[in-house]
């Protein structure tokens, strides 16, 4: 660039030579290659999305084909029998799903708010450097530690207590066999928690200041602050937390296909060993016979996407809603 | 300055470092190195037939997939191979006997491994011609249990019972029935946990026809007296995937009871069920016990190939060979030398094996059906590969 | 704005002071107003002890499991680990000294592959949405945040039905394709926020000064942006070492890579496999984490030393 500068300054007519140099440089190669460059890599990334969808609806076809849409509420998985309907694995993952939900939601709530609230700044950052890190840890070693150490617990004693405790006891009836639809939601909501965690107290940080400080200076005491203002102001960013932290539920598969039994039929109880799209993908998988079988599964993949993809659609369009209405009420409380 | 510029260089070279650097040791450590190529190496063991040139020259790896079953056996046969022929690298995909009778339909692996041999409607989907298949192995299927505190008393069962424990009408372990037939009182009171294969499987096929021919009620319950891979009662019970998850089940739970090939249960050191057999005796697999239901297979085809529920008093009901599926025609030659040696060892000294591990080894006039299996195999020009 | 009127827009009911008691403020005197706060107090500060005690009990019992997990994990462990452990190739049961160097050697390739791929396209495809806003580069970033939100075992049936059925058998290449298809998007998203901190004057300053695209971009906009740049990648890695279901339809052998080892290992009743299965779990969180780590710390500490 130096000897085009100075080329410039040598031409009579520096700005005659600047633009000289322009034109060269934008018809040279280096400027081309680049900009080639970065078109190759956005056109691959939209081929790749294209191609997701293409491949997995071309290699389901054939088992939607044979039941139509009917594919995803159909009662029977039975490949013994080449009866393949999704239907009993969709029910058993949004079984597993809003349980895991039911223990992830208070809970990470409580901890975010403890975070964000009242918490002194070192250990806030302490923790939530914590919860990232936890969040990292590989669903295959969470799996594993489900096994081998979570399922004789929980078939030798949490489920046979849950099952004599009066007034519950009805979703925990029938034999405790250690993998189950419970031990399952437990796993996944111990997996989703730091995700969860963290988004809240993202969500409930954002909450402005003047709104904390008008009601500090009413004379609420904190707690009511975060009571009454916070987790009411953060609504729509914790909501957003919720249906992302679903999301990543919903895909959560290996760890739940060795903890949940692997039994395609409607759980009567909670205690009772089950199957989602996940489980039943990984664990049918190598068994599928080619064509139906494997079609089969494939198709399971694509209702699994659908569903992964409505729900983080929800979810994000709920981030930029929330973003919009913060920045609305920034600009109405000054 | 240099530093930030060199971070994202230095990413891009760290990843290609690393690739290369992996390829090479993978290089370096465990596969074979083709400067050997020089030196011909015989069949360990000597060859099939007297004038061949069989030796083999180039490396060669030959994939596999198949019964759960066999893996402890393969594993530890075709890394012992390996020693002695280094050329040669055998890898081996567990994955069900399904898979391996799909596999070798699609012509995607060398061989394949089946507990049951392939039906005509499998041997009609073959891409490349007809479908060998060879018995390799003479293994059994335990019924392996879990109850803690009855020491050393072993639980004898007959096909009724076993058949009531499997289809959910017996639930408890100190239930009358159980007493009756295994002679033992002091059961406790503990939940019976049956636990079947999730997956479809050989050993399943193996309990399915001992029940059926032990047990009237079995076979009302499962509607058909003809067994099928996949088990028939999924309902009843826990089902897991391969032996190594009803093992690892069984392991764990108090009260559960399932079956499993026999050198699972031999290596994870499981109490087995004492089978009640053709002639009315109980007996426990054991290397012996499955080698005389073996001997009974005088006539072994892969039509006619049931040897459960035998007579004979020492032997246990519950026995299964091994069928190692290979197209006849090898269109390439070094693979077909390769299987064909491999096979070979497999089913002469490899057998020696597989006592230790839980198995019983072939029986002579089987050992014979198989070599002659293996001299079948045929170059992509119909000429025999290991013509005498 | 009267006091009372901003309690009731900010609380949303008119009994923010005064506890949960349905009294309401408005119309009241002032006075009557700060008696019952007063009066109150004693119960609105027990209720905030009791609800400050909830929420720390929430972030106790949440994260317990997890380290509950880790302690476990390294309990079990670090007793198979030795330098054989690294060095020796697996054997069958029985025979004494196997390690999982073909586990490590296998994981290095399919993840040095994939980056090898994923992170120039990343680089690009951000450095795309970061110069040309518009309607596609809107479209770009909002298909790169929904595949990031697909599950790792869609895209391991993705790659299995385009790659291993296109080949007809299973591969690393397969399983390279996965992990990049997976780690594309996160890094997308990273990079370009990362760039997003970059002041665009320095930028408009690089291209004002009649410098090609490229080289404003590559000294200007990578450079500055070099700490979010590598520890958004290092988290993205971290990411793809740790995916089991990708692998599990693309590689036939379970000795391939780490994850898929401790699958099939951990799932064995043998004694000897299961310690496999915790050794290699170990050293697979070893790494995750150190990966980890090592992103949050270059991250900070670059920043630090950019001001």
């Amino acid at each position: 660039m130096s000897d085009q500068l100075s080329g410039a300054l040598r031409a009579p007519d520096p700005a005659l030579g600047a633009r000289q140099a322009l034109v060269r440089r934008r018809r040279g190669s280096g400027g081309r290659v680049y900009a080639a460059a970065r078109w190759m890599a956005a056109g691959l990334f939209a081929a790749l999305l294209v191609s997701l969808v293409v491949v997995m609806a071309n290699d389901a076809s054939q088992a939607f084909g044979r039941s139509g849409i009917g594919f995803i509420w159909s009662g029977t998985w039975n490949p013994a029998a080449n009866e393949y309907g999704a239907g009993i694995l969709v029910v058993g993952t949004i079984v597993t799903t809003a349980v895991a939900m039911l223990l992830v939601i208070p809970v990470g709530l409580g901890a975010a708010a403890f975070l964000a609230e009242f918490a002194p700044r070192w250990l806030a950052g302490a923790f939530s450097a914590a919860v990232d890190l936890l969040a990292a840890i590989p669903s295959i070693v969470v799996g594993l530690w489900g096994l081998i150490v979570l399922s004789p617990l929980f078939a030798g004693d949490v489920e046979p207590f849950l099952g004599a405790v009066p007034v519950v006891e009805w979703f925990f009836h029938g034999p405790a066999y250690g993998p189950s639809v419970l031990l399952a939601s437990v796993v996944l909501a111990v997996m989703t928690l730091p995700t969860m965690v963290a988004l809240s107290r993202t969500a409930l940080r954002g909450v402005p200041l003047a709104d904390r400080e008008a009601a500090l200076a009413l004379g609420a005491t904190r707690w009511q602050v975060v009571r009454k203002v916070v987790i009411p102001g953060a609504r729509s960013g914790v909501a957003a937390a919720i249906t992302l932290a679903i999301g990543r539920a919903l895909g959560e598969s290996i760890a739940v296909a060795m903890v949940i039994g692997n039994n395609p039929s409607i759980p009567h109880s909670l205690l009772a060993p089950g199957a989602t799209l996940g489980s039943a993908i990984i664990n049918q998988f190598a068994e599928a016979s080619p064509g139906l079988g494997a079609s089969s599964i494939v198709a399971l993949a694509v209702v699994l996407l659908a569903l992964t993809v409505a729900v983080n659609l929800g979810g994000q369009a709920l981030l930029r809603a929330n973003a919009t209405r913060r920045a609305l009420r920034g600009v109405e409380s000054k | 300055m240099s530093r930030r510029v060199g971070i994202p260089l230095g990413m891009t070279f760290v990843c290609l470092l690393t690739v290369a650097c992996s390829t090479a040791g993978a290089a370096v450590a465990g596969r074979a190195q083709s400067g050997l190529a020089a030196s011909a190496r015989p069949a360990p063991g000597g060859v099939l037939s007297t004038e061949t040139d069989v030796t083999t020259t180039k490396a060669v790896t030959l994939n596999g997939a198949g019964a759960n079953s066999i893996e402890p056996f393969f594993q530890r046969v075709f890394y012992d191979y390996n020693k002695l022929d280094p050329l040669t690298t055998v890898t081996y995909s567990p994955a069900g006997s399904s898979v391996g009778i799909t596999d070798i339909e699609q012509n995607t692996v060398n061989f394949g491994d089946s507990e049951v041999p392939m039906a005509a409607t499998d041997l009609a989907l073959e891409t490349a011609g007809p479908i060998l298949q060879i018995p390799v192995d003479l293994g059994g299927v335990a019924i392996s249990y879990n109850i803690p505190g009855i020491g050393k008393q072993r639980l004898k069962l007959d096909g009724p019972t076993l058949a009531g424990i499997f289809d959910g009408t017996i639930t408890n372990w100190d239930d009358a029935a159980i007493a009756q037939a295994s002679g033992i009182t002091d059961l406790p009171d503990l939940r019976i946990v049956p636990v079947h294969r999730a997956d479809s499987s050989g050993p399943g096929y193996d309990l399915d026809q001992y029940l059926i021919d032990t047990a009237p009620a079995w076979v009302s319950a499962i509607g058909t007296s003809t067994p099928s891979k996949t088990w028939p009662l999924a309902k009843v019970g826990v089902g897991e995937q391969l032996n190594t998850g009803v093992a690892t089940y069984i392991s764990q739970t108090r009260g559960a009871i399932g079956y499993i090939e026999y050198a699972y249960a031999y290596e994870s050191h499981f109490t087995n069920v004492a089978l009640k057999n053709a002639d009315g005796a109980f007996v426990v697999p054991t290397e012996r016990s499955i080698a005389l239901a073996g001997a009974n297979a005088t006539a072994l085809t892969p039509f006619d190939f049931n040897v459960v529920n035998e007579p004979g008093t020492g032997t246990y009901p519950l026995a299964n060979f091994s069928w190692t599926l290979a197209y006849r025609q090898q269109p390439n030659l070094a693979e077909g030398i390769a299987l064909g040696k491999l096979l070979y060892w497999v089913v002469t000294k490899g057998q020696r094996a597989a006592a230790a591990l839980g198995y019983a080894p072939l029986p002579a006039n089987v050992q014979r059906l198989s070599i002659l299996d293996i001299e079948r195999l045929e170059n992509s020009a119909g000429k025999k590969i290991f013509a005498s | 704005m009267n006091r009372f009127r901003v309690a009731v827009a900010v609380g949303g009911a008119d009994s923010v002071l005064v506890g949960d008691d349905e009294r309401r403020v408005l119309g009241r005197s002032r006075a009557f107003v700060q008696d019952a706060a007063r009066r109150s107090l004693w119960r609105r500060r027990l209720a905030g002890r009791a609800g400050r005690l909830a929420c720390a009990l929430a972030l106790v019992v949440g994260l317990a499991p997890l380290v509950a997990e880790l302690a476990y994990t390294t309990a079990r462990g670090v007793r198979g680990i030795s330098f054989g452990f690294f060095v020796h190739a697996p054997t069958p049961p029985g025979i004494p000294g196997g390690g999982i160097s073909t586990a490590i050697v296998g994981t290095a390739q399919i993840i040095g592959l994939a980056l090898a791929v994923a992170v120039p396209v990343g680089l690009c495809a951000a450095l795309f949405l970061y110069e040309r806003p518009g309607r596609l580069a809107t479209g770009l970033r909002f298909s790169a945040d929904v595949l990031a939100g697909v599950p790792s075992i869609v895209i391991g049936i993705f790659a299995y039905a385009l790659v291993v059925r296109g080949l007809h058998h299973f591969s690393d290449l397969a399983a390279s394709f996965a992990i990049a298809v997976l780690m594309v998007p996160i890094m997308i998203r990273a990079n370009e926020e990362a760039m997003r901190t970059v002041p665009v004057d320095l930028w408009e300053a690089g291209v004002a000064l009649g410098a090609r695209r490229s080289r404003v971009a590559r000294s200007v906009v990578v450079r500055s942006a070099v700490p979010g740049l590598v520890s958004g990648n290092l988290l993205a890695v971290a990411r793809g070492v740790g995916e089991t279901a990708p692998l599990l339809f693309t590689v036939a052998a379970p000795t391939a890579a780490m994850t898929l080892l401790i699958f099939s290992e951990g799932t064995e009743a043998l004694p000897a496999a299961q310690e496999t299965a915790w050794a290699t779990a170990f050293v697979l969180l070893a790494f995750v984490f150190a990966l980890s780590v090592t992103s949050r710390v270059v991250a900070w500490g670059l920043t630090r030393r950019a001001r």
